[in-house]
């Protein structure tokens, strides 16, 4: 097939030509690299750095019980950060795309402030509120909530704190953008018809928002289950998660095609999860269709 | 079939009042229509019967019932919206059978109901299909078979023919009168257009731009015996022209200045017809006969010259120049092929109507 990068007569090769710097680009040092990671981790490499030939030992070290438990953790950890930021994210984006009318673009203004600011900075903020002397702990004492300060920090709870703080905008924008566009006169006529509010959420809001939901949903499981800083710095080293081995033996001593093999076999993982996530969504909010056949 | 009675309802939007206090009896099992221009609330006050916005203050009564605190879901009245408002996420099945889904019917229920109704509406062939595929008739159709399927008690439209072409609107309009008649609902259709409004209605109420209720009738009563200029020029087209009453207690005359005098009729003497007192008349252009040659047996008789002609098909539309500066408009019906008289720019011509077909206004 002829490419043509430059066509007088039709708009249609023109995407093309605009996209080819982008396509190079992802070619370059995204799929290349890729390549490099699944080839080296069939690579056997000796100490000195010699290629013996194709091994699959690297692979099936990772298969095991306790490798394949990491990897279960980082799916829990992805999957409850993507509840929890759409059980937040859902509510403050209808109330932004539809409640907030002239306020619309300062409600997102300030959604999006946060990033402004280094990543560090959040987590040091973190600690001073949850700390033993920190703020949380200083309020419940005062209220007479508590007698001894809890102690958050180095636990699942701060890890999630700051998850959910962290990946909640990319919960809230694709959501937001989909309710933007929704047609609030749906909601009236499902009303009228005799739906409640839970009802017409239930039947007619969810399921027009999906795109906004699975977009969402998908923005903060990915890169979640692959989380290295948060549960690093917020968790101690009590959790181990996908993202601390993968480090582990990426920076280790000659262990770098270990580490190559295990990022492997977390994709291949992390792709199934997220087909039987996308699977799971459907199947929950959207409702069951007729089937012609049915006549 | 209910009644519905509006008491006294207001309603204000960013502080400016667009219902002021409204009463109004919509008998029920009738086809109603409320027509008026753009902007004068007319959906606002649809909106207060179906539930969708809260009058500030007054009652609605469906029969006897006060239904003005009753949530939009649990009113019996459904809604068919100007842009059908279809769940775009449904077919045409699941669309109709929305409100019969949500209060637990038997599957076997739903199924015979809302075939029976999609057959009724000559969709049959269109079940599965998403409403996106549909045509605007089609669509227009679902609407309508999703709104009446819970056989609600009142059916609310809301201009629901705005987005079809003149062919079908027209269509669509005798379908409505039909369901209508079979259904016996009460039917309360709100439009700005008065050809629409007098076609559908058994019962129509005028509303002025200030949110009032201008005069209430059968389409007929509207037509002919208008009670304001603004109910006049809003249904049908008219020619006013102001005067002062003179003999109104033997043979009433109207004075219109630089014209002369010219005979009326008062079947029916009201209060504020008194003599001297100056009044606006109303004339359809359809009860004016053009001529060339003079024609006996008319009561009145003025001479003019065409100014322009207005070729509508069925009719053609003469506006006619009087000596005073002001334009009439004839209608004149286009009965033959081959017209014995052809009346043509500049025409000197003579205007004759009967003192019956003259209609008083109060203001």
């Amino acid at each position: 097939m002829k490419i043509k990068l430059f066509s007088r007569k039709t708009n249609s090769d023109m995407p093309f030509t605009f996209g080819a710097p982008a396509m190079l680009w992802q070619v370059l040092f995204f799929y290349f690299p890729l390549l490099i990671i699944v080839v080296s981790s069939f690579l056997n490499i000796s100490d000195l750095g010699e290629i013996q030939g194709l091994t699959f030992q690297k692979i099936a070290t990772f298969l095991s019980p306790t490798f394949m438990k990491v990897i279960f953790s980082s799916m829990l950890l992805g999957i409850s950060t993507s509840i929890f930021c759409l059980l937040i994210g859902y509510p403050l984006a209808y109330f932004m795309a539809i409640r907030g009318k002239k306020y619309k673009n300062l409600l997102l203004f300030l959604l999006i402030i946060p990033f402004w600011t280094n990543f560090l900075l959040h987590v040091y903020a973190w600690f001073f509120v949850l700390e033993k002397e920190g703020l949380v702990n200083t309020i419940l004492m005062h209220l007479g909530f508590i007698q001894e300060p809890i102690h958050f920090l180095n636990s699942l709870f701060s890890i999630m704190i700051m998850m959910v703080y962290y990946y909640l905008p990319f919960m809230v924008l694709p959501i937001y953008s989909s309710l933007e566009r929704f047609d609030y006169k749906l909601i009236e006529a499902s009303l009228d018809l005799g739906a409640t509010w839970t009802q017409t959420f239930r039947r007619v809001m969810l399921p027009l928002t999906l795109g906004g939901i699975r977009a969402g949903f998908f923005l903060v499981y990915i890169p979640s289950f692959g989380e290295f800083a948060i549960p690093e710095l917020m968790g101690g080293d009590k959790y181990m998660f996908v993202g601390s081995v993968v480090s582990h033996y990426i920076l280790g001593d000659q262990t770098g095609s270990l580490g190559a093999a295990f990022t492997v076999v977390a994709c291949v993982c992390l792709l199934l999860s997220a087909c039987g996530l996308y699977y799971l969504l459907n199947k929950i909010i959207l409702p069951k269709r007729r089937n012609e056949k049915r006549i | 079939m209910k009644s519905i009675t509006l008491k006294k309802l207001s309603k204000s939007v960013n502080e400016g009042l667009i219902i002021p206090g409204l009463s109004l009896n919509i008998p029920a099992g009738k086809f109603f229509a409320l027509l008026g221009p753009s902007g004068c609330g007319k959906t606002t006050l649809l909106r207060l019967i179906a539930g969708l916005e809260k009058a500030d203050q007054g009652q609605i009564f469906l029969d006897d019932e006060d239904i003005t605190h009753l949530p939009i879901h649990r009113r019996p009245i459904n809604v068919v919206f100007q842009n059908y408002a279809l769940f775009p996420h449904l077919n045409v099945f699941d669309n109709v059978a929305y409100s019969l889904k949500l209060n637990k019917t038997p599957k076997e229920e739903i199924e015979q109901r809302v075939f029976k109704i999609l057959e009724a509406f000559h969709l049959e062939n269109h079940v599965y299909k998403y409403t996106s595929q549909l045509s605007g008739g089609q669509q227009q159709r679902v609407a309508l078979a999703r709104a009446i399927v819970n056989e609600p008690e009142v059916l609310l439209l809301d201009e629901p023919l705005a987005a079809l072409d003149f062919k079908l609107r027209e269509k669509m309009l005798i379908e409505l009168i039909e369901l209508q008649d079979k259904l016996k609902t009460t039917f309360i259709y709100v439009t700005h257009d008065q050809f629409e409004a007098l076609t559908v209605a058994d019962q129509m109420a005028i509303m002025n731009t200030r949110g009032e209720i201008e005069q209430i009738g059968t389409p007929k009563e509207i037509y002919e015996f208008p009670i304001s200029s603004f109910v006049a020029k809003f249904v049908g087209t008219t020619n006013i022209l102001q005067g002062k009453l003179r003999n109104v207690d033997s043979d009433p005359e109207i004075e219109i200045d630089d014209l002369g005098m010219f005979k009326i009729s008062i079947p029916q003497k009201k209060e504020w017809m008194k003599e001297g007192c100056k009044l606006l008349i109303s004339m359809r252009p359809e009860k004016i006969f053009i001529s060339k040659k003079e024609v006996p047996n008319f009561s009145n008789m003025l001479r003019g010259s065409v100014q322009s002609i207005v070729y509508h098909g069925r009719s053609t539309q003469y506006n006619v120049l009087l000596k005073n500066g002001i334009k009439l408009q004839v209608f004149e019906q286009n009965e033959e092929h081959f017209p014995q008289q052809v009346i043509d720019y500049d025409n000197e011509v003579f205007l004759y109507w009967q003192k019956e077909n003259v209609v008083l206004l109060e203001k």
